[in-house]
């Protein structure tokens, strides 16, 4: 497992979070001992667990989307429409 | 207060009108929450209104719902529409629910009156209640005290008799824990038996949404009114939902209940009394206690972090104040609104997202994410082969009693592992059930919890319809 000393700083860069220094300084203590405490899990033999077989069992057959009327009531979510698109706000 | 139970039998019999058991439960919100900060908003004349209407269809000979007249409160984090909801975060400060959640429309048809929405802590994540935007929720056994969380609004409301039942979500124990440390009742079903549309995700392959009550009759009687597959959640399970309180056996005679190895020895020695002590209470009623071996289940809590931490990273994109959220105003570029924009999360949701987003990085995703995946998957079977053995499977419902507000401020680590002998249930999808077995010798309440295969809630009920009675 990575976790190199800006590790904070980097997730927090990616997933688009600002933290101040002080914070970046908390977090960072906090997640070596969080992952510290996560790495027992690598003492687990999980050779036997064939995740590709498991998702399979768990899956629900699909269900075609069978109310017409939805596609309609999601266009009229929308405050406006022009030109058969529904607007959107601008972001910047 | 009186029970959903007779609050609903009461109401549909014209000895109690709607209108005086929700006046009631405001009368008590209104006395109790400006301590407890159990609601963050009441809707009382909206509650009375459809009180009215509910014995106005009653005195023209109408045949009422089952939770006729039972005043209930919502989590913070399930829609209903046209009420704001907020995951008690600064994010969705404003946020006004478009539609209804499933179990909104449920309670809804079945009569209940929905007075408010309960405190939570932000976005679900926290077992102490302590990371709400509204402030911590006092616990009305000792108000210096937190409740539990993350569904602690809901469970000090039931527990200071506001209201007699309050809906919860559960990702790692937020329903029983709190309800524990409440001492009032709290259930999860088996993943998949309760619909989640409407209900804002944190979690999706862990969250499930759950009750907390004062008694377990009227917790089997609000399931029986929640289960139900919808086609809006593709996680719902086809299944017929049986009557659970209709279902409690004479006795329990035969009940064969699982203590698992190694589920103790950890434990404040005051719990580990009472958890024996109940026990020997089933034995007498005449359950086979048997010990079974879940050689895994020690894992589940820090499984259960980094796959609801990775999937919490995924499911809060949304709030980028773009598609929903706080939206900040004049950013100088596309990064910079981004920024602002989640600056509203608070301390802790922060923490998880990054959490995930380092658990599925790429350079740590095969060791860290995918291995506790798989890991879950041997908990599962643990549990699936114990209860090829027994009935329910016993254990502590949390490791200790409510600490005090303010502590393991600075070990996070500590207030994780109140969720020790609970997240097991929703890393296996299990169903689990929180009753009290009494008090320590503070006086505080601990919680004794059961748990049950999927699809075999009726197992969990009995056996704490039993063991209340017998308490």
């Amino acid at each position: 497992m990575i976790l190199e000393k800006d590790n904070a700083a980097h997730c927090a860069n990616m997933t688009k979070i600002y933290l101040t220094p002080q914070e970046t300084a908390q977090y960072e203590k906090q997640m070596q001992d969080l992952f510290g405490w996560v790495r027992q899990l690598s003492e687990v033999d999980t050779s036997g667990v064939d995740l590709a077989a498991v998702g399979v069992a768990y899956l629900r057959p699909d269900e075609p989307v069978t109310d017409a009327s939805m596609a309609q009531t999601l266009v009229s979510a929308f405050n406006e429409q022009a030109d058969h698109c529904a607007k959107v706000k601008k972001v910047l | 207060m009186k029970s959903v139970f007779e609050i609903a039998k009461a109401v549909q019999s014209g000895q109690l009108t709607a209108r005086e058991a929700v006046l009631e439960s405001l009368q008590k919100i209104k006395e109790l929450n400006p301590q407890i900060n159990a609601f963050v908003e009441v809707w009382p004349e909206e509650a009375l209104k459809r009180a009215e209407a509910i014995d106005a269809r009653r005195s023209k000979g109408e045949t009422l719902g089952a939770l006729a007249g039972v005043p209930v409160g919502i989590k913070d984090n399930i829609l209903y529409k046209g009420h704001k909801v907020t995951c008690c975060s600064k994010m969705l400060e404003n946020y006004v629910a478009p539609y209804s959640a499933t179990v909104v429309e449920k309670l809804l048809a079945a009569d209940a009156v929905i007075v408010g929405r309960t405190n939570m802590d932000e976005f679900a994540m926290g077992s102490s209640n302590q990371t709400s935007a509204y402030g911590p929720v006092h616990n009305p056994v000792d108000f210096d005290r937190v409740p539990g969380g993350s569904s602690g609004g809901s469970a000090a409301a039931v527990a200071a008799g506001m209201v007699p039942a309050a809906l919860g979500t559960d990702t790692g124990g937020s329903v029983r824990q709190p309800a524990s440390f409440c001492g009032v009742v709290g259930i999860k079903p088996g993943y998949g038996r309760i619909s989640r549309y409407g209900v804002v995700a944190f979690s999706s392959s862990a969250d499930q949404v759950g009750v907390l009550t004062g008694d377990v009759k009227s917790a089997a009687l609000m399931l029986e009114t929640l289960c139900g597959y919808d086609a809006n959640d593709s996680t719902s399970l086809r299944e017929e939902v049986p009557a659970f309180s209709r279902l409690f056996t004479a006795d329990i005679k035969g009940l064969k209940v699982g203590l698992p190895k190694g589920f103790f020895h950890e434990l404040d020695e005051e719990i580990k009394e009472k958890i024996r002590q109940s026990a020997d209470k089933l034995k007498s009623l005449g359950a086979q206690l048997l010990e079974v071996d879940t050689p895994h289940a020690k894992y589940s809590a820090p499984c259960y972090y980094i796959i609801t931490s990775a999937e919490a990273s995924s499911n809060l994109a949304r709030f980028d104040g773009i598609r929903y959220g706080y939206e900040a105003k004049n950013a100088k570029d596309l990064n910079e609104q981004y920024e602002l924009n989640r600056a509203p999360f608070g301390a802790e949701v922060k923490k998880r997202v990054i959490i995930g987003s380092t658990a599925l990085r790429s350079e740590n995703y095969e060791a860290c994410y995918l291995q506790a995946v798989k890991v879950r998957e041997l908990i599962r079977r643990d549990f699936a082969k114990a209860f090829e053995r027994v009935d329910v499977i016993l254990t502590p419902t949390s490791p200790t009693t409510a600490f005090t507000l303010g502590a393991h401020k600075d070990n996070p680590l500590a207030v994780y592992l109140a969720d020790l002998y609970t997240c097991q249930g929703n890393i296996g999808g299990l169903a689990g059930i929180s009753v009290p077995c009494g008090n320590d010798k503070l006086g505080l309440p601990v919680g004794l919890q059961f748990y049950g295969p999927i699809l075999q809630e009726e197992k969990i009920l009995n056996a704490a319809y039993h063991f209340e009675k017998a308490l």
